[in-house]
């Protein structure tokens, strides 16, 4: 039953690093938590959906469609709603405002668009579960397990390999400097958006599969934003050390404890991270720098 | 002379806003309907107002009520019990109707009670839970429910798998902050254990919850003949995916929350699954309505928007009956029903404003297709 629980945990933390990654990126360049990508999700996983409904596309091409999908929501976001608030200077507040802003819109414009049915991806590997003695696993949650960890590995090559992922992580370790030194800002952070988008549709659609689909599918960005606060803002890595560690947690909350109070010492043991440790496990201090 | 403009703006909206004649105007009957149209259970919300638009629309080309036309003023909820009842108040004191057609959830339902019974206006709905039809002191007298009440749904599922299905160790999974799951969990687990049967494990779970693999692994630990699910149609459509994932495969038993679109959901993970449900597609009285609703809405009805269609037909009758567009002749002429509707005979109980033993249609679910197994009245046992 513990290893059973332990690998639930590990395939939900999967899952919510893939959240807190995409998140934290944009918190890392511009330090304002961006609550619309739970739109981002939201849209990536509907229009994956389409996709998929129009062109039956295989796992693969349905999960591309979503990436693809999502990093363009992202990057339209930052036309509309980041830019014209980098250009005045506005204050950070602004940009957070604006993001909870985006994450509702999304919602309610797919309420008044697609409407409020529920729908649902189809078995893409089958029903079938992995037996290995007394644990039990579904092929499709180990897949997504494994798709997420490449994922990530590919991102982590590309943001320490790459001239462009090199030029990100420059502009996130100090904005003006890296200004100064050459490097365009503004296309930094619309590919800033594109990456993080790309990984939010990725998310939404596997968000998707496991949850059905459904409109306020955005809000479940909580989880990746406590995933952040948990393995710590600011940092690259410490997304993924607290999407896993949240969802080993809430697993073993509910099972040890009880479902209703999961909720509770979830938020009990944010707000100790806040007050004691405010720079995650990862602990990189980051200072806002206005 | 940008404020000027402002305040030109501004003035010519309030006078807009105003010359919004509230209350009905001559030869109308203003009926208020409340329902989620937008929130998580729009799509029952959204149902059951498409069913009341049919009978609206039935009883207008017919010439209406006491020769007058039914208005119907729908506000949305968004399933929160607070907009429910500012909605309900607005109806009420502003909008000046007869009577209120109420939406399929207890969480909703309740609040209402006590604010009707003040207020004086009725309400017909499907709120399940009993404690939004009576009180401990009897009955909320301007509160109507027109289907059976959460533990008759409880009873008739825990004893037909008890009975019938010959099971006896059960696992409960339900909603501990919806009252409906809440009110269907308790009567399953008293009726199993009155009749010799146990409650291995009994697991809950909140609202807006996706994740219910650690408790479906306990359910696995324990091992049990069955696992009966009373939630919302996307939380069981979960539950069934999460449980058939970690290899539970023995029969779930369900509520009237596992119909149409629950195999949409769950796909192969429904299969094996027994519940109540107040309607069935081989029932001839739901066809020829399934055949009116598909004409005029280009698309399949849930149970919802039977209730809806119902419902008003119900409070038409009561409006003819009392002879006069006064809630309280209304309230009373409701209490008098004796209604052959979609879902079947509705007579209120006058100690409890609920259908006496209305039938269920037992369904079960079977290679992802929902067969009819037959109907079943609550069991007096």
């Amino acid at each position: 039953m513990f290893l059973q629980q332990l690998l639930n945990g590990l395939s939900l933390g999967g899952v919510y690093a893939l959240m807190a990654i995409g998140f934290g990126l944009i918190y890392n360049v511009l330090k304002f938590s961006n609550f619309s990508h739970g739109g981002v999700m939201l849209i990536g996983c509907y229009t994956a959906y389409f996709a998929f409904k129009i062109f039956h596309s295989s796992l693969f091409l349905t999960l591309l469609f979503g990436a693809i999908s999502g990093g363009l929501c992202a990057v339209i976001f930052e036309k509309l709603a980041i830019v014209p608030l980098r250009k005045r200077n506005a204050p950070k507040i602004y940009f957070f405002v604006n993001s909870i802003n985006g994450g509702l819109l999304s919602e309610y414009l797919i309420v008044a668009t697609v409407g409020v049915f529920f729908h649902t991806f189809p078995d893409f590997l089958g029903t079938t579960n992995i037996n290995i003695g007394q644990i039990s696993f579904s092929k499709l949650n180990l897949t997504m397990l494994i798709i997420s960890l490449i994922t990530l590995f590919g991102l982590m090559w590309y943001l320490y390999k790459t001239k462009s992922g090199r030029a990100i992580r420059a502009v996130a370790c100090d904005i003006n400097t890296a200004s100064l030194m050459g490097v365009d800002v503004n296309q930094v952070i619309s590919l800033t958006f594109f990456v993080s988008g790309l990984l939010g549709g990725l998310c939404g659609v596997f968000l998707g599969i496991n949850y059905t689909i459904y409109p306020q599918l955005g809000k479940l960005i909580v989880k990746g934003w406590m995933a952040s606060v948990i393995g710590g803002l600011g940092s690259l890595l410490g997304p993924v050390v607290g999407g896993i560690l949240l969802g080993v947690l809430e697993t073993f909350l509910t099972a040890y404890i009880s479902s209703s109070f999961t909720p509770i010492l979830e938020f009990i043991i944010l707000l100790m991270f806040l007050l004691i440790r405010p720079q995650g496990i990862a602990g990189v201090i980051v200072e806002e720098k206005v | 002379m940008n404020k000027l403009k402002m305040i030109v703006i501004l003035m010519a909206m309030f006078f807009l806003l105003f010359s919004y004649s509230w209350g009905a105007s001559e030869g109308e009957i203003l009926v208020g309907n409340i329902q989620d149209m937008s929130a998580g259970t729009a799509i029952w919300g959204q149902n059951d107002t498409n069913g009341i638009l049919l009978a609206v629309e039935e009883i207008n080309a017919r010439g209406g009520i006491l020769g007058k036309k039914i208005r119907l003023i729908t506000y949305d909820t968004k399933g929160d019990p607070t907009e429910a009842i500012n909605a309900y108040n607005r109806l009420v004191d502003l909008d000046k109707v007869v009577a209120v057609l109420g939406p399929p959830t207890s969480n909703v339902g309740i609040p209402l009670a006590s604010i009707a019974e003040r207020k004086k206006v009725p309400v017909i709905g499907d709120f399940m839970d009993e404690r939004a039809t009576t009180h401990s002191g009897g009955v909320w007298n301007f509160m109507f429910l027109t289907e059976p009440c959460c533990s008759e749904q409880a009873e008739i599922a825990a004893s037909y798998a008890i009975k019938e299905l010959k099971l006896s160790k059960f696992a409960v999974i339900y909603n501990k902050a919806n009252s409906y799951s809440v009110k269907m969990a308790i009567p399953f687990m008293s009726y199993v254990i009155k009749h010799g049967g146990e409650v291995l494990i009994t697991e809950t779970y909140l609202f807006g919850d996706t994740e219910f693999r650690a408790q479906c692994t306990k359910i696995k630990n324990a091992n049990p003949e069955a696992v009966f699910v009373p939630g919302y149609v996307k939380d069981n459509a979960l539950i069934a995916k999460q449980l058939r994932g970690i290899g539970v495969d023995v029969p779930i038993i369900g509520n009237n929350s596992w119909y149409v679109p629950l195999i949409e959901l769950a796909g192969a993970a429904a299969n094996n699954t027994y519940f109540p449900n107040n309607m069935a597609i081989d029932i001839p009285r739901f066809q020829d309505f399934m055949k009116l609703y598909e004409k005029r809405f280009d698309m399949e009805p849930l149970i919802h928007a039977c209730m809806g269609y119902d419902n008003m037909n119900i409070l038409a009758d009561a409006i003819k009956k009392a002879g006069k567009l006064d809630p309280i002749a209304i309230k009373d002429a409701i209490e008098q029903t004796d209604y052959l509707g979609v879902m079947g005979k509705i007579k209120f109980n006058p100690q409890t404003h609920r259908p006496d033993r209305m039938p269920l249609v037992m369904l079960k679910i079977e290679n992802e297709e929902y067969v009819t197994i037959g109907e079943y009245l609550a069991p007096l046992d």
